[in-house]
Protein backbone atom coordinates (compact mmCIF):
# COMPACT_ATOMS: atom_id res chain seq x y z
CA UNK A 1 0.00 0.00 0.00
CA UNK A 2 1.33 3.42 -0.87
CA UNK A 3 0.67 6.04 1.75
CA UNK A 4 2.90 8.86 0.56
CA UNK A 5 0.81 11.92 1.23
CA UNK A 6 1.20 14.68 -1.33
CA UNK A 7 1.18 18.19 0.06
CA UNK A 8 -1.64 20.61 -0.84
CA UNK A 9 1.01 22.70 -2.62
CA UNK A 10 2.05 19.86 -4.92
CA UNK A 11 -1.62 19.10 -5.68
CA UNK A 12 -2.16 22.79 -6.44
CA UNK A 13 0.89 22.78 -8.71
CA UNK A 14 -0.42 19.70 -10.54
CA UNK A 15 -3.83 21.29 -11.04
CA UNK A 16 -2.15 24.53 -12.17
CA UNK A 17 -0.14 22.64 -14.78
CA UNK A 18 -3.29 20.82 -15.95
CA UNK A 19 -5.13 24.17 -16.25
CA UNK A 20 -2.19 25.67 -18.18
CA UNK A 21 -2.09 22.71 -20.60
CA UNK A 22 -5.87 23.03 -21.02
CA UNK A 23 -5.59 26.75 -21.79
CA UNK A 24 -2.71 26.23 -24.24
CA UNK A 25 -4.70 23.55 -26.11
CA UNK A 26 -8.11 25.27 -25.90
CA UNK A 27 -7.06 28.77 -27.02
CA UNK A 28 -5.79 27.83 -30.51
CA UNK A 29 -8.68 25.36 -30.94
CA UNK A 30 -11.19 28.11 -30.11
CA UNK A 31 -9.45 30.51 -32.48
CA UNK A 32 -9.43 27.95 -35.30
CA UNK A 33 -13.10 27.11 -34.69
CA UNK A 34 -13.95 30.82 -34.88
CA UNK A 35 -12.05 31.15 -38.16
CA UNK A 36 -13.83 28.06 -39.47
CA UNK A 37 -17.23 29.58 -38.59
CA UNK A 38 -16.33 32.84 -40.35
CA UNK A 39 -15.25 30.88 -43.43
CA UNK A 40 -18.50 28.89 -43.37
CA UNK A 41 -20.57 32.07 -43.12
CA UNK A 42 -18.67 33.67 -46.02
CA UNK A 43 -19.43 30.55 -48.07
CA UNK A 44 -23.13 30.89 -47.12
CA UNK A 45 -23.21 27.54 -45.31
CA UNK A 46 -24.22 29.01 -41.94
CA UNK A 47 -25.78 32.22 -40.67
CA UNK A 48 -24.37 33.60 -37.42
CA UNK A 49 -25.59 37.17 -37.93
CA UNK A 50 -28.64 36.71 -35.70
CA UNK A 51 -26.73 35.38 -32.70
CA UNK A 52 -27.19 37.45 -29.54
CA UNK A 53 -25.13 37.61 -26.34
CA UNK A 54 -27.17 34.84 -24.73
CA UNK A 55 -26.55 32.57 -27.74
CA UNK A 56 -22.79 33.14 -27.45
CA UNK A 57 -22.98 32.51 -23.69
CA UNK A 58 -25.01 29.33 -24.28
CA UNK A 59 -22.49 28.06 -26.85
CA UNK A 60 -19.60 28.79 -24.50
CA UNK A 61 -21.33 26.89 -21.68
CA UNK A 62 -22.27 24.08 -24.06
CA UNK A 63 -18.66 23.73 -25.23
CA UNK A 64 -17.37 23.73 -21.64
CA UNK A 65 -19.86 21.09 -20.49
CA UNK A 66 -19.36 18.92 -23.57
CA UNK A 67 -15.55 19.01 -23.31
CA UNK A 68 -15.51 18.29 -19.56
CA UNK A 69 -18.09 15.53 -20.08
CA UNK A 70 -16.07 13.97 -22.91
CA UNK A 71 -12.82 14.13 -20.91
CA UNK A 72 -14.59 12.52 -17.93
CA UNK A 73 -15.91 9.71 -20.14
CA UNK A 74 -12.46 9.18 -21.70
CA UNK A 75 -10.77 9.12 -18.27
CA UNK A 76 -13.34 6.59 -17.01
CA UNK A 77 -12.39 4.23 -19.86
CA UNK A 78 -9.10 3.52 -18.06
CA UNK A 79 -9.52 2.20 -14.49
CA UNK A 80 -5.90 3.09 -13.70
CA UNK A 81 -6.19 6.71 -14.93
CA UNK A 82 -9.52 7.18 -13.17
CA UNK A 83 -8.06 5.69 -9.99
CA UNK A 84 -5.26 8.27 -10.07
CA UNK A 85 -7.83 11.09 -10.44
CA UNK A 86 -10.00 9.82 -7.56
CA UNK A 87 -7.14 8.91 -5.21
CA UNK A 88 -4.08 11.00 -6.11
CA UNK A 89 -2.21 9.57 -3.09
CA UNK A 90 -2.47 5.97 -4.25
CA UNK A 91 -1.93 3.79 -7.31
CA UNK A 92 -4.96 1.50 -6.98
CA UNK A 93 -7.26 1.33 -10.03
CA UNK A 94 -10.83 2.57 -9.81
CA UNK A 95 -13.51 0.04 -8.88
CA UNK A 96 -16.13 -0.98 -11.50
CA UNK A 97 -18.82 0.99 -9.62
CA UNK A 98 -16.59 4.10 -9.65
CA UNK A 99 -16.08 3.64 -13.41
CA UNK A 100 -19.85 3.50 -13.97
CA UNK A 101 -20.44 6.50 -11.68
CA UNK A 102 -17.87 8.74 -13.42
CA UNK A 103 -18.94 7.60 -16.89
CA UNK A 104 -22.53 8.51 -16.00
CA UNK A 105 -21.39 11.91 -14.72
CA UNK A 106 -19.52 12.50 -17.96
CA UNK A 107 -22.49 11.42 -20.07
CA UNK A 108 -24.92 13.67 -18.17
CA UNK A 109 -22.56 16.63 -18.60
CA UNK A 110 -22.04 15.87 -22.29
CA UNK A 111 -25.81 15.65 -22.84
CA UNK A 112 -26.29 18.96 -21.00
CA UNK A 113 -23.78 20.56 -23.39
CA UNK A 114 -25.51 19.12 -26.46
CA UNK A 115 -28.93 20.24 -25.16
CA UNK A 116 -27.61 23.77 -24.56
CA UNK A 117 -26.18 23.96 -28.09
CA UNK A 118 -29.13 22.55 -30.08
CA UNK A 119 -31.46 25.61 -29.81
CA UNK A 120 -28.61 27.91 -30.92
CA UNK A 121 -26.98 25.78 -33.60
CA UNK A 122 -30.16 24.50 -35.30
CA UNK A 123 -31.18 27.93 -36.73
CA UNK A 124 -27.51 28.61 -37.61
CA UNK A 125 -27.05 25.36 -39.54
CA UNK A 126 -30.54 25.23 -41.11
CA UNK A 127 -31.20 28.81 -42.13
CA UNK A 128 -34.02 29.59 -42.91
CA UNK A 129 -35.41 27.29 -40.24
CA UNK A 130 -38.40 25.25 -41.41
CA UNK A 131 -41.12 24.16 -38.92
CA UNK A 132 -40.26 20.52 -39.67
CA UNK A 133 -36.58 20.94 -38.71
CA UNK A 134 -37.58 22.96 -35.64
CA UNK A 135 -40.02 20.22 -34.57
CA UNK A 136 -37.39 17.52 -35.11
CA UNK A 137 -34.88 19.51 -33.01
CA UNK A 138 -37.46 20.01 -30.25
CA UNK A 139 -38.38 16.30 -30.27
CA UNK A 140 -34.69 15.41 -29.98
CA UNK A 141 -34.29 17.90 -27.15
CA UNK A 142 -37.18 16.40 -25.19
CA UNK A 143 -35.75 12.89 -25.67
CA UNK A 144 -32.31 14.04 -24.49
CA UNK A 145 -33.91 15.83 -21.55
CA UNK A 146 -35.62 12.61 -20.44
CA UNK A 147 -32.39 10.59 -20.77
CA UNK A 148 -30.45 13.29 -18.90
CA UNK A 149 -33.03 13.42 -16.11
CA UNK A 150 -32.83 9.63 -15.72
CA UNK A 151 -29.02 9.98 -15.58
CA UNK A 152 -29.25 12.68 -12.90
CA UNK A 153 -31.56 10.50 -10.80
CA UNK A 154 -29.14 7.56 -11.18
CA UNK A 155 -26.23 9.78 -10.08
CA UNK A 156 -28.21 10.96 -7.04
CA UNK A 157 -29.04 7.36 -6.11
CA UNK A 158 -25.35 6.30 -6.30
CA UNK A 159 -23.91 9.35 -4.54
CA UNK A 160 -22.76 9.37 -0.94
CA UNK A 161 -24.04 11.86 1.61
CA UNK A 162 -21.45 14.59 0.94
CA UNK A 163 -22.25 14.61 -2.77
CA UNK A 164 -25.99 14.67 -2.07
CA UNK A 165 -25.53 17.51 0.42
CA UNK A 166 -23.53 19.48 -2.17
CA UNK A 167 -26.19 18.88 -4.86
CA UNK A 168 -28.96 19.98 -2.49
CA UNK A 169 -26.99 23.11 -1.50
CA UNK A 170 -26.31 24.01 -5.13
CA UNK A 171 -30.01 23.66 -5.94
CA UNK A 172 -31.05 25.68 -2.88
CA UNK A 173 -28.56 28.52 -3.34
CA UNK A 174 -29.26 28.69 -7.08
CA UNK A 175 -33.01 28.90 -6.48
CA UNK A 176 -32.66 31.60 -3.81
CA UNK A 177 -30.33 33.81 -5.87
CA UNK A 178 -31.89 33.30 -9.30
CA UNK A 179 -35.55 33.63 -8.29
CA UNK A 180 -34.61 36.86 -6.46
CA UNK A 181 -32.81 38.24 -9.50
CA UNK A 182 -35.63 37.12 -11.79
CA UNK A 183 -38.17 38.91 -9.61
CA UNK A 184 -36.10 42.12 -9.51
CA UNK A 185 -35.59 42.05 -13.29
CA UNK A 186 -39.29 41.36 -13.90
CA UNK A 187 -40.21 44.27 -11.60
CA UNK A 188 -37.75 46.56 -13.39
CA UNK A 189 -39.19 45.48 -16.73
CA UNK A 190 -42.75 46.05 -15.50
CA UNK A 191 -41.78 49.54 -14.36
CA UNK A 192 -40.20 50.11 -17.78
CA UNK A 193 -36.80 50.69 -16.24
CA UNK A 194 -35.09 47.59 -17.70
CA UNK A 195 -35.13 46.12 -21.21
CA UNK A 196 -37.23 43.01 -21.93
CA UNK A 197 -35.51 39.70 -21.42
CA UNK A 198 -36.18 36.71 -23.66
CA UNK A 199 -36.67 33.33 -21.97
CA UNK A 200 -33.52 32.10 -23.72
CA UNK A 201 -31.52 35.00 -22.20
CA UNK A 202 -32.79 34.01 -18.75
CA UNK A 203 -32.10 30.29 -19.34
CA UNK A 204 -28.50 30.99 -20.44
CA UNK A 205 -27.81 33.26 -17.45
CA UNK A 206 -29.42 30.73 -15.08
CA UNK A 207 -27.23 27.91 -16.43
CA UNK A 208 -24.08 30.07 -16.13
CA UNK A 209 -24.98 31.08 -12.57
CA UNK A 210 -25.83 27.47 -11.67
CA UNK A 211 -22.42 26.27 -12.89
CA UNK A 212 -20.55 29.03 -11.02
CA UNK A 213 -22.53 28.35 -7.81
CA UNK A 214 -21.86 24.62 -8.29
CA UNK A 215 -18.11 25.18 -8.61
CA UNK A 216 -17.97 27.42 -5.51
CA UNK A 217 -19.97 24.98 -3.35
CA UNK A 218 -18.09 21.85 -4.46
CA UNK A 219 -14.81 23.67 -3.74
CA UNK A 220 -16.00 24.91 -0.33
CA UNK A 221 -17.26 21.43 0.60
CA UNK A 222 -13.90 19.89 -0.25
CA UNK A 223 -15.14 17.89 -3.24
CA UNK A 224 -12.35 19.35 -5.36
CA UNK A 225 -9.66 18.06 -2.98
CA UNK B 1 -16.91 20.66 14.63
CA UNK B 2 -13.44 19.20 15.25
CA UNK B 3 -12.67 15.52 14.88
CA UNK B 4 -9.82 13.03 15.42
CA UNK B 5 -10.42 11.14 12.21
CA UNK B 6 -7.00 11.85 10.71
CA UNK B 7 -5.21 10.72 13.88
CA UNK B 8 -7.29 7.55 14.23
CA UNK B 9 -6.72 6.76 10.57
CA UNK B 10 -2.96 7.34 10.80
CA UNK B 11 -2.75 5.10 13.91
CA UNK B 12 -4.08 2.24 11.78
CA UNK B 13 -1.91 3.18 8.79
CA UNK B 14 -4.98 3.57 6.60
CA UNK B 15 -5.10 5.90 3.63
CA UNK B 16 -8.13 8.11 3.01
CA UNK B 17 -9.24 5.64 0.33
CA UNK B 18 -8.96 2.71 2.78
CA UNK B 19 -11.17 4.48 5.30
CA UNK B 20 -13.58 5.54 2.53
CA UNK B 21 -13.92 1.88 1.45
CA UNK B 22 -14.64 0.77 5.02
CA UNK B 23 -17.28 3.47 5.49
CA UNK B 24 -18.72 3.08 1.96
CA UNK B 25 -18.27 6.77 1.12
CA UNK B 26 -16.00 8.57 -1.36
CA UNK B 27 -12.42 9.58 -0.57
CA UNK B 28 -13.52 13.18 -1.04
CA UNK B 29 -15.94 12.73 1.85
CA UNK B 30 -13.12 11.56 4.14
CA UNK B 31 -10.98 14.50 3.01
CA UNK B 32 -13.85 16.93 3.66
CA UNK B 33 -14.44 15.43 7.14
CA UNK B 34 -10.76 15.60 8.09
CA UNK B 35 -10.37 19.18 6.91
CA UNK B 36 -13.53 20.29 8.76
CA UNK B 37 -15.35 21.25 5.56
CA UNK B 38 -18.18 18.81 6.25
CA UNK B 39 -19.86 17.44 9.37
CA UNK B 40 -21.16 13.88 8.97
CA UNK B 41 -24.78 12.82 9.34
CA UNK B 42 -25.67 10.95 12.54
CA UNK B 43 -25.76 7.55 10.76
CA UNK B 44 -22.26 8.15 9.33
CA UNK B 45 -20.96 9.40 12.70
CA UNK B 46 -22.25 6.20 14.36
CA UNK B 47 -20.67 4.11 11.61
CA UNK B 48 -17.31 5.87 12.19
CA UNK B 49 -17.62 5.34 15.95
CA UNK B 50 -18.36 1.62 15.45
CA UNK B 51 -15.44 1.23 13.03
CA UNK B 52 -12.94 2.74 15.47
CA UNK B 53 -14.59 1.16 18.53
CA UNK B 54 -14.95 4.49 20.33
CA UNK B 55 -17.87 6.65 21.48
CA UNK B 56 -18.91 9.41 19.09
CA UNK B 57 -17.97 12.17 21.55
CA UNK B 58 -14.37 10.94 21.73
CA UNK B 59 -14.04 11.29 17.95
CA UNK B 60 -16.10 14.45 17.34
CA UNK B 61 -15.87 17.52 19.58
CA UNK B 62 -18.20 20.50 19.41
CA UNK B 63 -16.14 23.70 19.06
CA UNK B 64 -18.75 25.85 20.82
Amino acid sequence: MIFASKSPKSRLNRRGIQALIGAVVAAPLGYLFGRYLVALEKAGAVSVAGLGWSDVLALLLAAMMAVVGLVTILVSLSRRTLGRQINPEETRPATPSQVVFYAQNGLVLLLAGVMMAIPVLTPVLFSPLSPMIASAAMTGLIALFLVQTAGNIAIWAQSDELMRRAMAEIAGVSFAILQGLLFLWAAGEKLELLPSLRLWDAASVMMAAYLVIGMVITWRRGLAG
Amino acid sequence: MKNRLKVLRAERDWSQADLADRLEVSRQTINALETGKYDPSLPLAFKIARLFGQPIESIFQDEA
